[in-house]
């Protein structure tokens, strides 16, 4: 099983690393970060806080819209354009075909989220801005985010089309980001936004868990720029993530299962 | 006649396969598959001929696990198909093969290896002997975006036997090949044969068929129409009787009710139809003097009872 997995995503790889749109997302995180030295320039004093929250946001912006756009796309081909017939008319089973490009796109994702965090911790070091523990954590939970995000794109990929499942996937994506918003309207909203707001609550991921800086964790507000989460709590994330990827990739395993490749 | 065929002896069992789509927007059903059912010795060359639509592809396809069957059963080398353990001994060659242009044939082959688990060293030798065995050595470092379509048609025959597989199941394979091509994908169906392998290859090509299969099954609009040995499909039917026969004097009648007659000199060359007393006509053309030089029965060609079959399939409504 591990060689057919390990086959699937190693091919993924090799396909992923082709897709040119990816380099521009990686000049688009580098021109960020460029960016947020400008800025940080313009805001007197702040160049530190500019240069963390500019690059941490590139990151997960570009990040989890690469994760879409790969979700969509790679899945979706293999059945467009038949190669797919070559595949599993060999002997593997549709949820390891799934689970390796899976895995294939989350080891390009962690390859351009690794570029894109030494470019900003490049970006910070021409600064003289300290890397702290805190900047490696947020960026942790930014890949844990892109891999969450990257499971989300390939469920909908495998029963619908790449723009349909780009839209809903980014419509995740944002509504996953609008969790503590959500809970709020638990809280405080009227019957039938409360309703609303559970059964959204219940079914889409707690992407917020990810980026977290600025907001408030269990009482008390954290930042990347002064006290940040613990260790402790992005393993915790991260599980939450995991668990949610392999829920994802479950339910995309079964519905990828019952298709029939005509 | 009844042949006993022990189940061990079968390379495939198709049992009443059938298969039903709809279309995306009206809902309309469509049967491509009406109860199809066959077998094929192991061993055997087998050739699965039919007009498009008539259901080659689609059996192919659920035989190798891409369409599920709405109904019916088949066994691949007594494994039930859908399953991972019977797609583990065969070798699949999709019609018109699609395959991950950015690679070389060595990668193509190391990837198909890896998923039959194929450990390196072997993976490696024995995708170079196939690489031989199909003509690619020459294209090894060319990706196959670059290859014409008969070389992917070689690349996707040689992905097919990675696994050195029993049953070697082939979708068109004479597709996009020159003659030369054809003739050298025939000689390597052959092969497998002589190895043991079994073939199992649909086509159009029916001089293909006639030259190598040892079965033949011909389907149309969703159902096995005829299957047999080439000879026996068309030993069915005798069409006509030729004979050639040399005259001492004129012809007289015997060229009454004859069909074709030609005379070169005092040779004298006609058809009697098959319904014709043919020792009735021998002695009256014994009487006249006339030495008999051929007889020969004129069979249906397995193009007419291809075309015959998939005529009657269509006129059913």
């Amino acid at each position: 099983m591990t060689a057919r997995l390990w086959a699937i995503a190693l091919n993924t790889f090799r396909e992923a690393v082709r897709i040119r749109v990816l380099y521009g997302f990686l000049v688009l995180v580098v021109g960020a970060n460029l960016l947020a030295i400008v800025l940080g320039v313009m805001a007197n004093n702040e160049e530190a806080r500019v240069s963390r929250d500019v690059g941490l946001a590139g990151i997960s912006l570009f990040g989890s819209l690469t994760a879409i756009f790969l979700g969509v796309f790679l899945l979706y081909t293999e059945v467009q354009r038949r190669t797919i017939h070559v595949i599993a008319s060999k002997p593997i089973e549709r949820w390891e075909f799934v689970v390796g490009k899976y895995l294939g796109m989350g080891l390009v994702l962690s390859v351009l989220v690794g570029v894109f965090g030494l470019a900003m911790i490049g970006m910070l070091a021409l600064q003289d801005v300290p890397v702290t523990s805190a900047v490696v954590k947020a960026i942790v939970l930014a890949w844990m985010e892109v891999l969450v995000v990257a499971a989300i794109a390939i469920f909908f990929s495998s029963f619908s089309t790449p723009f349909l499942s780009g839209i809903f996937a980014l419509a995740l994506w944002v509504i996953g980001r609008l969790t503590p918003d959500l809970e709020n309207a638990v809280r405080t909203g009227a019957g039938s936004i409360r309703a609303v707001a559970k059964v959204t609550l219940a079914v889409v991921p707690d992407l917020h868990l990810f980026a977290v800086s600025g907001r408030a964790v269990e009482g008390d507000v954290v930042s990347v720029h002064a006290d940040f989460v613990s260790w402790g709590y992005v393993g915790l994330a991260s599980l939450h993530g995991l668990a949610w990827i392999v829920g994802l990739l479950a339910f995309a395993a079964i519905l990828f299962s019952r298709r029939d490749f005509a | 006649m009844y042949r006993l065929t022990l189940v061990a002896d079968l390379a495939l069992a198709v049992r009443d396969l059938r298969k039903s789509f709809r279309t995306p927007f009206a809902r309309k059903k469509i049967e491509a598959l009406r109860g199809v059912t066959f077998e094929v010795q192991k061993g055997h060359i087998f050739g699965f001929v039919g007009p498009n639509g008539a259901g080659k592809t689609t059996t192919i396809r659920t035989l190798m696990g891409l369409i599920k069957p709405t109904s019916g059963s088949a066994t691949i080398l007594g494994r039930t198909v859908p399953s991972r353990a019977a797609r583990e001994r065969v070798g699949f060659l999709p019609e018109s093969p699609y395959f991950y242009d950015y690679l070389t044939v060595p990668e193509l082959l190391d990837l198909v290896g890896r998923l039959f688990g194929i450990p390196g060293p072997e993976r490696k030798k024995r995708a170079d002997e196939l690489i031989e065995r199909v003509g690619l050595s020459r294209a090894r470092t060319q990706n196959l975006k670059k290859f014409s379509k008969g070389m992917l048609q070689r690349a996707g025959l040689a992905q097919a036997l990675m696994n050195d597989p029993e049953l070697v199941v082939l979708d068109e394979p004479m597709s996009g090949l020159d003659p030369i091509g054809r003739k050298e994908v025939r000689d390597l169906i052959l092969s497998l044969r002589d190895a043991g392998k079994t073939v199992f290859f649909s086509t159009h090509i029916l001089s293909d068929v006639e030259a190598i299969t040892d079965r033949v099954a011909i389907i149309a609009r969703g159902q096995l129409q005829a299957s047999g040995t080439p000879a026996e499909l068309v030993a069915q039917s005798v069409q006509a009787v030729d004979i050639t026969i040399r005259l001492t004097g004129e012809a007289g009648d015997l060229t009454a009710g004859a069909d074709q007659v030609r005379r070169h000199e005092d040779e004298l060359s006609l058809s009697l139809p098959a319904s014709a007393d043919v020792d009735a006509w021998l002695a009256k053309a014994h009487a006249a003097g006339a030495k008999v030089i051929s007889v020969a029965p004129r069979h249906e060609t397995l193009e007419a009872r291809f075309l015959r079959e998939v005529a009657s399939a269509e006129a059913v409504p």
